[in-house]
């Protein structure tokens, strides 16, 4: 064990210390964009999903079952190698050669994957809301539509904010999967910072800090809106 | 169709060997020290209960990739060889995936009376007996669903041994792929055997779930 | 043979036993009853070391349970232990249920376990019961089972934990009955129940807990027809409607 000189420097010695601040930078932005996808969608689905009409639960369930089921890496590497195979001989070329291509088909595939999720804990949210509440509401005069959109869906989105914390901490984690594509983020960086110095040992442990310190930050954020939006009387914990 | 697919299959199977072997690895090591976790996170001895919540908050917080890729590093120091990949990654998984197993085998320890616990404490049995023969045990069935559940993520997550270059099923792909460029076919093959073991578990649990909440007996 | 000197406890800044002072000799039945919340459950856990104590002293065969260097392993298999809600391991069959500590902390052999347990179960009245789950059971058999995985480790004392207040009516009096049986064949009881008629029965001295404090003791008859306390008269006239 001795014979390894730890060289803890390589944290915040430029270039390397700047690489892994880019690297968190990129770890956000990814995370951060893919998961407005995954929320949007994943409602979609959800609410497709806890549909009384069975060819939307279907479509739903469909959707889930095939993202839930394969490994993003697997999901990601597919939209990615064989993705621009797709669109037809001629338009392969044009997309393969968009600068940054792997960015956006890392942000996208994400979004899809976490979707998937984000679609299980909506159905689980509607699934909690009693009968009765609907039954109330309808008996009001309004539409499905209506319903859905003023009473269920507020409702429901209170009740899961715990369970959506921990997706949204795990995008944040999903995302250092694009390394393997070439995405520029944190886990990335170290990477890189050991092909250079061969201290992959201090930077993988500088990375897993920088995720550590992103994690609490998200669980801050994601407890100040569960305050603000808490119903009261409601025991959650 | 797959015709690429097709001359590769004992090479691409192979791969998917690697990641069986790999995730029966880190089931059995995930499984047994996730119950010794989960046995740590209800402990009321101080010394105990927080070194393992420290344990299982830290790891939670972090890609299971970058773990993969740290005990790579970690590994030939601590040995003073060059690591094999895949027992560097059964490593990764053991430590890992033992977090997620502790915390469904704390909550399905939680929901034994602690009566149950005094009756068998006052027939004379130790701690380690009662934990060994009570505990656990009901623990686990109550928790069943729960455990394939993750036992088909830990599963799925075996292709991320892929970093460290480990010969699994998705590398074999790629290698494939950089020969062959029918991606399309290869991808898709990948994620088919993927997603056809993977339902057929989630299948499992939920006849599982359905069996425990008609039977009640647990 | 339990000797239980000036025992006090507290739970947080709530004290839950107050001063109490008994000592049951080896053969004895001491029947204790109260009001809920009176510390009757917490002073039996307290006897067999599944609680601890703060002030006061308490000595099994002259071994004090706040030594360090007591083995309360070895103690428990002195004091067998009956529960309120019966606590059978529900993954184990009624045999295994039964011989799992005669062969674990006794390391007897299979044989030897369940031929024991068979007599268990003849004793109790359920040997046919001997290969179904708990779950199978009603409450009464369940409760036999019970008595009968607490006395495979030949116990030189018994204690219940209100036995039959989860029971329904009719099983009651089959609970009561094994408990009779044991009574008469010599063993030291120590029962926390509301069962008067058993206590009448069977019992040698009756405690009336109420607070954390020993209120009353008196030896059968005596209690039931000259209570001294205002508060005992109380607890018996709710009782014994």
């Amino acid at each position: 064990m001795l014979a390894y000189k730890f060289d803890w420097g390589v944290l915040w010695r430029q270039p390397y210390g700047e690489w892994l601040l880019q690297g968190l930078w990129m770890t956000i932005q990814v995370g951060a964009l893919a998961w407005v996808i995954a929320f949007i969608l994943g409602l979609l689905f959800g609410t497709l999903r806890a549909s009384t009409w069975w060819p939307l639960r279907f479509i739903g369930a469909l959707y889930v079952e095939v993202f839930r089921n394969i490994p993003f890496l697997v999901q990601l590497f597919f939209w990615f190698y064989a993705g621009p195979m797709l669109f037809g001989k001629t338009l392969q070329f044009k997309i393969n050669s968009i600068s940054g291509l792997h960015y956006y088909v890392a942000v996208v595939a994400l979004g899809l994957y976490t979707a998937s999720r984000v679609a299980e804990h909506v159905r689980a949210g509607f699934a909690s809301i009693g009968h009765g509440q609907y039954d109330a509401v309808l008996s009001t005069g309004m539409t499905h539509l209506q319903m859905y959109w003023y009473v269920i869906v507020p409702h429901a989105l209170r009740l899961i904010i715990p369970p959506l914390t921990t997706e949204f901490l795990t995008i944040f984690k999903n995302s250092a999967v694009a390394m393997t594509i070439g995405v520029a983020e944190t886990t990335f960086m170290s990477y890189k910072i050991d092909e250079q110095t061969f201290h992959g040992l201090e930077a993988t442990t500088g990375a897993m800090a920088i995720y550590l310190v992103l994690g609490m930050t998200v669980v801050k954020l994601m407890n100040l809106i569960e305050t603000k939006y808490r119903i009261p009387g409601l025991v959650t914990r | 169709m797959f015709d690429a697919v097709f001359t590769n299959l004992p090479y691409l199977l192979g791969g998917f060997l690697t990641n069986v072997q790999l995730a029966a690895f880190a089931l059995a090591g995930g499984l047994f020290l996730g119950a010794l976790v989960g046995l740590g996170r209800i402990s009321k001895r101080p010394w105990v209960y927080h070194p393992v919540t420290l344990y299982v908050n830290f790891l939670r917080n972090i890609p299971l990739i970058l773990v993969i890729f740290w005990v790579y590093f970690v590994m030939p120091i601590l040995t003073g060889r060059s690591m094999d990949p895949f027992i560097s990654a059964a490593v990764s998984f053991v430590v890992f995936e033992a977090t997620y197993f502790g915390e469904i085998f704390r909550a399905g320890f939680q929901t034994i009376s602690r009566d149950l616990v005094s009756a068998a404490y006052s027939t004379g049995l130790t701690y380690r007996q009662t934990a060994a023969h009570i505990l656990v045990p009901i623990a686990f069935r109550r928790m069943l669903p729960s455990l394939i559940t993750q036992s088909i993520i830990t599963f799925q997550d075996t292709s991320l041994a892929y970093v460290i270059g480990l010969q699994e099923m998705v590398r074999r792909t790629t290698i494939v792929d950089s020969i062959e460029v029918r991606s399309i076919q290869l991808y898709s093959f990948v994620a088919i055997l993927f997603f056809v073991i993977c339902f057929i578990g989630s299948r499992i649990s939920l006849h599982y779930e359905e069996k425990s909440r008609k039977a009640k007996v647990l | 043979m339990i000797e239980i000197k000036n025992v006090s406890k507290w739970f947080g800044d709530f004290q839950v036993l107050v001063d109490i002072d008994e000592v049951v000799e080896r053969g004895q039945k001491v029947v204790i009853c109260g009001p809920s919340g009176s510390g009757k459950s917490t002073l039996l856990r307290c006897v067999n070391g599944l609680e601890p104590y703060q002030k006061g002293e308490i000595l099994v065969d002259g071994v004090s349970l706040s030594d360090p260097k007591t083995n309360l392993y070895k103690l428990r298999e002195k004091i067998g232990m009956v529960f309120q809600r019966f606590e059978l391991y529900p993954h184990l069959t009624v045999m295994r249920n039964i011989t799992l500590a005669p062969m674990k902390v006794r390391k007897q052999s299979r044989p030897a376990a369940e031929k024991k347990a068979m007599a268990l179960l003849e004793r109790v009245g359920i040997p046919d019961k001997a290969a179904a789950y708990p779950a199978n059971l009603s409450g009464g058999q369940q409760q036999r089972v019970a008595i009968a995985r607490a006395l495979a480790m030949e116990p030189d004392c018994m204690m219940f934990d209100e036995p039959t207040s989860a029971l329904d009516p009719e099983m009651i009096q089959e609970v009561l009955e094994v408990m009779i049986g044991l009574a008469k064949d010599g063993m030291t009881m120590l029962v926390v129940t509301h069962e008067m008629g058993f206590a009448r029965e069977v019992a040698d001295e009756i405690i009336f807990m109420d607070a954390g404090r020993i209120v009353e003791r008196g030896s059968g008859d005596e209690f039931f027809k000259n209570p001294k306390s205002q508060r005992t008269k109380d607890f018996l006239g709710q009782i014994l409607k």
